[in-house]
């Protein structure tokens, strides 16, 4: 698949860099090359599903929220973009998305009573409930150096 | 990887739009307008065929369930329809399928806005 414009991409069997401007018309292209990955490194088709659509939800959530352009942030004269460092290592995928947007507080964000939003059918706040249900491990962080990361690490095989 | 396309024709009060690609955050929204229209023209009973969607993110989900809700204040509804088993494990996982009918019939979808079945039912 030929990269879109403004998009940097290193691929091996087990690693994979991209780099891409902090837009949504990129998700689908992102979400091609990680399912690609996970595909190759064994993950099944029900697992590469749920690996698909955490990954959405995190680059969703630096597109919408991380890049609000309304705010002022720490990093705000630079270009908004994505990066994605994926690799397959002992027999897990780890993948980490990096933004130079506006700080989340992901530790605090807690959202309730996930069930009742669906039986009320409320229309948002369901993406960091998704990241959390099909990822075995999340974590957020962020530093005035490195902007913020959100690591998501999937197991090849439950423990 | 499709672009999202949207196609729409109706079959007596029912409004059929067939969904091709991607429905993510990016798309969503012209999802968004074509519902809003329909229902704008009193146009309350939808049915979204999904056979050619390979993708659906929360944006688009969340989305999904906000129109049903506004539709059944209507006496009508939003259905799904011909869903692929990878998007459907999905969103049986996540608990969606508790307030969205899914069918895979599309006369059974049709007809059911006739009878009003309950919401949860599989055709």
């Amino acid at each position: 698949m030929k990269a879109p414009e403004n998009v940097q991409v290193k691929k091996s069997t087990s690693k994979l860099h991209l780099q891409t401007p902090g837009h949504g018309s990129y998700l689908s292209y992102i979400r091609t090359l990680v399912c690609d990955l996970a595909r190759k490194v064994g993950f099944p088709e029900d697992e590469v599903a749920k690996i698909e659509m955490a990954v959405d939800e995190a680059c969703a959530n630096v597109v919408e929220h991380a890049y609000k352009s309304k705010k002022e942030w720490h990093w705000k004269h630079r270009d908004p973009e994505i990066r994605l460092d994926v690799r397959a290592r002992n027999g897990r995928l780890i993948i980490e998305i990096n933004d130079h947007g506006q700080r989340f507080d992901f530790a605090a964000y807690n959202p309730a009573d996930i069930e009742g939003r669906i039986r009320e059918m409320q229309p948002r706040g369901y993406g960091i409930f998704i990241m959390r249900k099909f990822m075995d491990e999340v974590h957020y962080s962020s530093d005035d150096n490195t902007g913020n990361t959100l690591r998501l690490v999937k197991y090849l095989q439950k423990r | 990887m499709k672009d999202f396309r949207i196609d729409k024709e109706a079959s007596g009060t029912v409004e059929l739009l067939r969904l091709t690609g991607s429905l993510d955050m990016y798309s969503f929204n012209r999802l968004e307008s074509q519902i809003n229209a329909l229902f704008q023209q009193g146009r309350h009973e939808i049915v979204l065929d999904c056979q050619a969607l390979d993708y659906i993110g929360s944006a688009g989900l969340g989305a999904l369930i906000g129109f049903a809700k506004q539709a059944r204040e209507h006496n009508g509804d939003v259905k799904l329809l011909n869903v692929p088993d990878r998007i459907l494990k999905i969103i049986e996982l996540l608990g969606f399928t508790k307030v969205l009918e899914v069918h895979n019939n599309e006369q059974a979808v049709l007809d059911s806005f006739a009878k009003h079945s309950s919401p949860g039912s599989h055709s």
